[in-house]
């Protein structure tokens, strides 16, 4: 019981040390509004204003036709272009799509000939590129089958019926916005809660708290609950307030089990941050090595390219020793699938084995860290 | 009389603060002058200022003739000074050995090897350092990093010497020893002027001239003979005590005897304690027993392995030997009743600094479990007991520092314990403070029967212990009550008595006889030689520090290589074998075509089928399932008859980006399957257009042809910018930027000289992250090799500056390595072309793209690698990555102060 009020206690104390600084608040406020809204607002994977270029050397009424039909919001108003600056243009990334329309385009085709258009597609811009040119090719192949058969039944063999569960309109700014705010949340709470306890290792008061009646497991537990208690309340706040509320995206789904699973994850970050911490001696050293471990577990955890695509030892990898890709598949299932606890339980399971794993490493290492 | 330095109507305000208050002050050259007062009463200000470190708020300060107001004239003046900032070896290296230390000095002078290592044995071998160059600082004793620092003050035969506290901290022997170096540099360099700052009254008596302050004002000035007299006392000390103001218990401290009980348990006893690191053996075989309510002084020079003794005796660090008995029971780490009984003030400040003074006691009051009832009376005796109800609720950062550690003390002692261990607990504090504090442990002691183990460097506090030992290299050499002390080494005072024994531990005066004088006529440099030493003086340092931190080397070199396998393989946009499912509820052969045609391709992996929208519905919920089609009774009847039949595709659209590629394959496979039956059965409607994709500059469109070159730039802005961000910074926290404020270092100099190390690993790790994606990951490289170095030589020289620019405007590490993750991880990974292509983000997302190095290497590594670029397509790149470089240094130049506000 004592051990449980001197935790709470420290914890106190440790939320008066983040209220204090000043740095600290203002890049937290940051990160939870304005990056979170520029992020969700201007980058996403999902084919939309994509640019394109149109080489049109028919200069009929169809190459015409075919060009208007080249909209938004998948793709921007295309631009008319020589073919020497539409190559150039290209080269250097201006475009990711260039249409070509050859000479005589029309005449061909209406003469029974074969035609071909061409789509120049840059393949460097690899997230949209392939997904553009298909819908490209989709676009041309209906207008063109509108134009030779007009108002003709379109000549499908089989009326396939799409739909799309969970997410109908593939708006990716709902993903973007739930990954932008792990991907804050697992810088936040890597650096506050390991920067916490080298501070307090540099500056000596460490020290001082160990001579007290107090045990490393509730020191270590407050950092936690303090770092956890703040960087929980911000991403909550986010979500409803920024990215709900001002955005406008709506947040299906349960929202006391997407905190429960956030807070889960945070305590399993925070106990890694405390771990990364106990294997370095300064900043320097824990800089260096929160770096890699932050853009991995954000850029491998299934939020920006599916799982699936990676190779087998990777995603079974990351899937062990990071609780990212736990939390991305759990906010997919509750935000976006409207999943309940039973779907979840799993994934919740993994985050706190490893909340509990990377914590007794912490426990093992820190009187001997601290004796040094 | 001639002026070292004038001071005219000179105040400094720390906030509301006043440090000084209108202070007109003229220092005589040519002598020692001191400058005594207690503590926090403008002493260190007033010598920051007249150093030029501290920028002037109000009034003029003349120092060597120069007025300090004016840039240049502290430009000048600067090689004139040697500024020695108060802290027991602030200014060194610590990784850095003796010799290498004084090298970096002697090169922030600019002066050549062969005038550098002159200097450097004729003072190492003045200093006794000589049989130690190769020591790493910070494995020097206390005494031994005061010398090294002295010595890295003289390496420029200074005009002006300034010392702020030199001896706060060090035992005896090398305090004497030090004041003798600097006696003998003073004879053979009649013309140098020595000002110092010190709260040993006892010291002061060797000055030649003295200023008393208090409160930022000068209250006496004269010789030491002049200033007792104006006091009224034997000794300085008393009679300073009695020129204060505000002074009324001026009696001296006495200790009344303490009862002897025969036969109680003692309270401390230490039996053969012994604590090794590796091989070296810190504390060797101690022992000692300590009776109930006894005073008991632990005294040694830094280093010599008191604090590790102590840390043993609470429980902080167990013994590799021996054991420790409280009040008769066995010490135990993990043990709490004992450590209530224990109360514990460390060295250094260790309370919270974010909770005010009550708030502290409070929180101690709790942890100590003190009851609820009792807890808020015990705050208010502490607080009343020690004097510190009018600063209760105050923040500890505000107070004195006497202040403070009578709030170290009141919270050592709030849960009444029966020991209490305190770690040189009056070092850098007044002496009427120093006093006061004593006054309060004889009272615990005498009174309640607290037992207290103490160390101290100040004699005349050991001599009011009931017993000390003193200590060095880990033994104990001497243990007794002062005057047994004294009587048994046949001394005439206690400090007579230990520099005794530690002089027959060390053997006598080490230090040659031969002064520390370079005769030699300094060879004439030019000023860009001078400069360009300076400025190497910083990336040697920056670059020995880096290599004897083997962790965080390993990770600056390992972190880029690891990134770029983990990433490369892991960011892939080849979506591969999505899981699909079918509920096939015609059974026919025409709908068996159908699914074939999807389990035919790579893209698709069938799962087993599902027959419900219940179950497809719960398998998709988990993620099981991408895309799951459903394919109607009748679908084969209908098609034979000419009619379109419905199939229905469901596809997972909780992440878009595979939903998109999902819906792309089913169409694309769909339309091909209806061209191949058209075609088939004849039937009209095909369109005679072929559209034709192809793809540029990636024909096999494969992630990785993209990616690795993307990630190449990814990488090389986070590592080389969080490995430099803590570069400036750290000079902040440790003390070490004192160097750049008083040595003729400019700010650009400094900054490139820290940058240059980091470059070149991030060059290295630029060829190594190159070689890797042209064969590991088989990029092809189609473009010019010396176009892409060149510019990553830019790029790397744009990402640690803005590295150095954080570290420039943070004041703690902890801050910059934070601002920097977080200001460069987000738009770097979101907006610089990575994953999303810059030309289809809104306007926003590709300013704030362009507005970071990355946005603009991007185009250079994907087009140099796969777009066949050479130098002219990349110019503008290059030229604007230069600007960046050029930005970020101004930048940081600027906001990083040559003198402290």
């Amino acid at each position: 019981m004592q051990a449980v009020i001197n935790t709470l206690r420290l914890t106190l104390k440790e939320l008066r040390a983040i209220r204090r600084d000043t740095v600290m608040i203002v890049l937290m406020i940051y990160v939870f509004t304005v990056a979170v809204y520029l992020v969700t607002n201007a980058a996403s994977t999902e084919v939309k204003d994509l640019s394109v270029a149109v080489v049109d050397e028919d200069h009929s009424q169809l190459s015409r036709r075919l060009t208007d039909a080249i909209r938004g919001p998948l793709f921007l108003d295309p631009v008319p272009l020589s073919p020497e600056a539409a190559a150039a243009e290209q080269t250097v990334g201006n475009y990711v799509l260039v249409l070509a329309i050859p000479p005589e385009f029309e005449r061909d085709l209406r003469s029974g000939g074969s035609a071909t258009l061409q789509i120049l597609v840059d393949a460097t811009a690899v997230a949209q590129a392939g997904n553009g040119a298909s819908f490209l090719q989709q676009v041309l192949a209906q207008e063109i089958s509108d134009y030779a058969d007009p108002g003709g039944d379109s000549a499908a063999l089989v009326d396939v019926v799409y739909r799309t569960r969970f997410n109908p309109n593939f708006t990716a700014s709902w993903f973007t916005a739930v990954m932008q705010l792990m991907n804050n949340v697992t810088i936040l709470t890597l650096i506050l809660s390991g920067s916490s306890m080298i501070r307090e290792r540099e500056h000596g008061t460490i020290e001082h708290v160990l001579v007290m009646p107090i045990r490393p497991v509730e020191i270590v537990l407050s950092k936690i609950l303090a770092t956890g208690a703040v960087i929980l309340l911000g991403s909550v706040l986010s979500l409803t307030i920024v990215v709900e509320g001002i955005m406008g995206v709506p947040v299906q789904g349960a929202l006391w089990l997407y905190v429960l699973g956030a807070a889960l994850y945070v305590v399993a970050v925070a106990s890694m941050g405390l771990m990364m911490a106990s294997f370095t001696s300064n900043m320097g050293q824990f800089g260096l090595l929160v770096i890699p471990v932050i853009i991995v577990m954000f850029m491998l955890s299934g939020g920006i390219t599916p799982l699936e695509s990676m190779p087998a030892w990777l995603r079974v990898g990351m899937q062990f020793v990071s609780p990212s890709p736990h939390f991305v598949a759990f906010s997919q299932t509750v935000l976006y699938r409207g999943g309940g606890f039973g779907l979840v339980v799993g994934h919740l399971a993994a985050m706190a084995v490893m909340a509990v794993l990377a914590l007794s490493i912490v426990l093992a290492r820190f009187r001997r860290v601290l004796a040094n | 009389m001639d002026l070292v330095a004038e001071l005219d109507g000179v105040s400094h305000r720390y906030g509301r603060t006043t440090a000084l208050d209108a202070v007109t002050l003229g220092i005589p050259a040519g002598v020692m002058a001191g400058l005594i007062g207690p503590d926090g009463v403008g002493k260190s200000t007033l010598l920051a200022l007249i150093a030029g470190v501290r920028r002037r708020q109000d009034g003029r300060i003349v120092t060597l003739g120069e007025d300090m107001a004016q840039a240049g004239a502290r430009g000048r003046v600067a090689p004139r000074i040697a500024y020695m900032p108060q802290g027991l070896g602030r200014n060194l290296s610590t990784t850095l050995s003796v010799r290498e230390n004084l090298d970096f000095f002697g090169r922030l002078f600019g002066q050549p090897s062969e005038e550098r290592a002159a200097r450097i044995a004729m003072l190492l071998e003045a200093t006794g350092l000589a049989p130690f160059p190769d020591r790493p600082a910070g494995k020097l004793s206390g005494g031994m990093k005061q010398k090294l620092s002295l010595c890295s003050a003289l390496i420029h035969d200074p005009d002006l010497l300034i010392l702020d506290e030199p001896t706060t901290g060090v035992d005896p022997l090398s305090r004497r020893q030090f004041w003798d170096l600097i006696d003998r540099i003073r004879g053979h360099m009649p013309g140098m002027s020595v000002i110092v700052a010190t709260a040993y009254m006892e010291e002061a008596e060797r000055f030649d001239w003295l200023a008393a302050m208090d409160a930022g004002r000068v209250i006496a000035q004269g010789a030491p003979a002049e200033l007792r007299a104006q006091g009224g006392g034997n000794t300085l000390e008393e009679a300073f005590i009695r020129l204060l103001p505000q002074s009324d218990d001026h009696s001296p401290v006495v200790l009344p005897p303490r009862e002897d009980r025969d036969g109680a348990t003692p309270a401390i006893e230490a039996q053969g304690l012994t604590k090794r690191f590796g091989d070296f053996t810190a504390v060797d075989n101690v022992s000692f027993t300590i009776p109930e309510g006894e005073i008991f002084g632990f005294l040694g020079s830094n280093g010599c392995g008191k604090s590790t003794t102590m840390k043993m005796l609470t429980g902080l660090l167990d013994p590799s030997e021996g054991e420790t008995r409280l009040f008769g029971e066995e010490l135990k780490a993990s043990d709490m009743q004992s450590r209530l009984r224990i109360g514990y003030m460390s060295q250094s400040f260790s309370l919270y600094t974010e909770l005010t003074v009550r708030q502290n006691l409070t929180l101690h009051a709790e942890l100590y479990a003190i009851p609820p009832e009792t807890r808020a009376a015990r705050v208010d005796e502490v607080l009343d007991a020690y004097g510190l109800r009018d600063e209760a609720d105050m923040l500890p950062d505000g107070l004195p520092l006497g202040q403070k550690q009578r709030l170290q003390l009141a919270v050592a002692v709030i849960h009444k314990p029966r020991i209490l261990i305190l770690d040189e607990p009056t070092s850098g504090v007044d002496p009427l403070a120093r006093d006061d504090f004593w006054r309060r442990l004889i009272r615990l002691s005498r009174e309640e029967g607290v037992t207290i183990f103490i160390t101290t460097h100040f004699m005349n506090e050991a001599e009011r212990c009931d017993r000390i030992s003193l200590m060095h290299a880990g033994k104990v050499l001497e243990m007794g009550a002062p005057a047994e002390i004294v009587a048994r080494r046949g001394a005439e005072t206690l400090e007579g008595a230990f520099i005794d024994a530690l002089e027959d531990e060390m053997g006598r005066d080490e230090a040659g006889a031969e002064p520390p004088v370079y005769n030699a006529a300094p060879r004439r440099r030019s000023a860009a030689r001078q400069a360009l030493t300076r400025l190497w003086a910083y990336s040697w340092r920056e670059t020995l520090e880096l290599m004897r931190d083997p962790i965080r080397l390993f990770f600056a070199l390992a972190g880029p290589v690891i990134l770029l396998l983990t990433m490369g393989y892991g960011i892939s946009f080849d979506v591969d074998e999505l899981s699909f499912a079918v509920n096939d509820q015609d059974r026919s052969p025409e709908s068996r075509a159908l699914i074939d045609e999807f389990a035919a391709i790579r893209q698709f992996a069938e799962g087993p089928p599902f027959a419900s929208f219940d179950e497809m519905n719960d398998r998709m919920g988990q993620g099981e399932l991408a895309v799951a089609l459903e394919i109607p009774d009748g679908y084969g009847r209908s098609l034979h008859l000419g009619e379109v039949p419905e199939v229905s595709i469901w596809i997972d659209g909780a992440m878009p980006f595979r939903a998109e590629t999902a819906r792309g394959y089913a169409m694309g496979l769909l339309q091909s399957y209806a061209a191949r039956q058209a075609a088939e059965t004849g039937t009209s409607g095909a369109t005679p257009v072929d559209i034709e994709t192809r793809f540029l500059f990636n024909q096999a469109f494969r992630s990785a042809n993209a990616m690795v070159p993307s990630l190449i730039m990814l990488i090389l802005m986070l590592i080389p910018a969080i490995m430099s961000a803590v570069s400036v910074v750290r000079e902040k926290e440790t003390g070490t930027i004192a160097n750049f404020r008083s040595t003729p270092v400019r700010r650009t100099e400094f900054l490139i000289g820290k940058q240059i190390p980091y470059v070149v690993i991030a060059w290295g790790s630029f060829w190594v992250l190159a070689a890797l994606g042209r064969w590991l990951f088989d990029v092809p490289f189609s473009g010019s090799l010396t176009a892409l170095s060149g510019i990553a030589v830019l790029y790397v020289i744009a990402t640690t500056g803005f590295g150095q620019l954080i570290s420039s405007f943070t004041r703690t590490q902890v801050s910059a390595v934070f601002a920097t993750a977080v200001i460069s991880i987000i738009p770097t990974v979101n907006f610089s072309g990575l994953i999303i292509p810059v030309s289809s983000m809104s306007d926003t997302g590709r300013m704030v793209g362009l507005a970071f190095p990355g946005g603009w290497f991007q185009p250079v590594t994907v087009g140099t690698f796969v777009k066949g670029f050479g130098w002219s397509e990349v110019a503008l790149n290059a030229t604007v990555l230069a600007g960046f470089c050029l930005i970020y240094l101004a930048v940081a130049a600027l906001a990083l102060r040559k003198q402290e506000a």
